[in-house]
């Protein structure tokens, strides 16, 4: 398999999913590029596209809520710091993604 | 010099988002409609052979019904394999997990290949591809 191709791929069918969940893509085109690549070689491995910066626990039902995009899985922690755990996706109105920090939930209050 | 083109189908019978099987000079195809734009491409899946047009066209990407393999239409290329199937938490019975273990087995090295394309031009209402 090709990686930019698969890059391309999972850019168009992920970009459907998250925006009726108010989110978009990162406007920082690198960290983008850069996790899309690292789910390509996730996919190539498992078969899946894991969130690659949650750890696979081998629970499918406890995996399957890190198949990317895990927004619904995890919508009110990912609303709360308005983007997603790794960044790739953000709420619309985010500009800059950078100054938002990677919260946990406890850091939230949600734990 | 004859045409290579050949019709295939009218362009009005394939709604765009599409696809449709036909058979052109002893190749079984697929036409996809990718929003106006007509592809032609094998009809067989590029992992285990499974008739794509029963698969999904989400605009230049199908998506195949078996495994869930797959293909850009547009370049043939395929962009992923099959999908692991979810056998659950339980263990199954001896006799069906010496199945499962032989099948996965055998399909370890399945290769999911890319698919042939033909070309395609649109003419007096009717899609033509060149085999």
């Amino acid at each position: 398999m090709e990686t930019e191709s698969r890059k391309e791929a999972l850019h168009y069918f992920f970009d459907k999913v998250v925006g009726p969940l108010g989110f978009k893509f990162t406007p920082d085109v690198g960290l983008r590029d850069f996790l899309l690549e690292q789910e390509v070689m996730l996919e190539g491995k498992h078969g899946i596209p894991f969130c690659p910066c949650q750890p696979l626990r081998h629970d499918r039902a406890r995996d399957m809520q890190i198949v990317c995009p895990c927004i619904p899985y995890h919508r009110k922690h990912f609303d709360a710091i308005k983007r997603c755990w790794c960044g790739l996706f953000v709420h619309k109105d985010v500009v800059d993604p950078d100054s938002l920090p990677q919260l946990s939930p406890k850091d939230v209050g949600l734990e | 010099m004859s045409d290579k083109f050949k019709p295939a189908i009218s362009a009005g019978e394939i709604a765009p988002g599409g696809m449709k099987k036909v058979e052109l000079e002893g190749h079984e195809i697929v036409i996809c409609n990718c929003d106006g734009a007509y592809y032609a491409i094998q009809r067989r899946c590029g992992h285990m052979n499974a008739p794509l047009e029963l698969g999904t066209l989400d605009g230049k990407f199908v998506t195949c019904a078996m495994h869930c393999a797959q293909f850009d239409v547009t370049t043939g290329q395929a962009l992923s394999g099959p999908v692991p199937a979810d056998v659950g938490n339980e263990s199954p019975p001896p006799r069906l997990a010496a199945f499962l273990q032989h099948v996965a087995t055998l399909m370890k090295d399945v290769r999911t290949e890319s698919l042939r394309t033909y070309e395609t031009k649109v003419k007096a209402g009717w899609v033509h591809v060149a085999t």
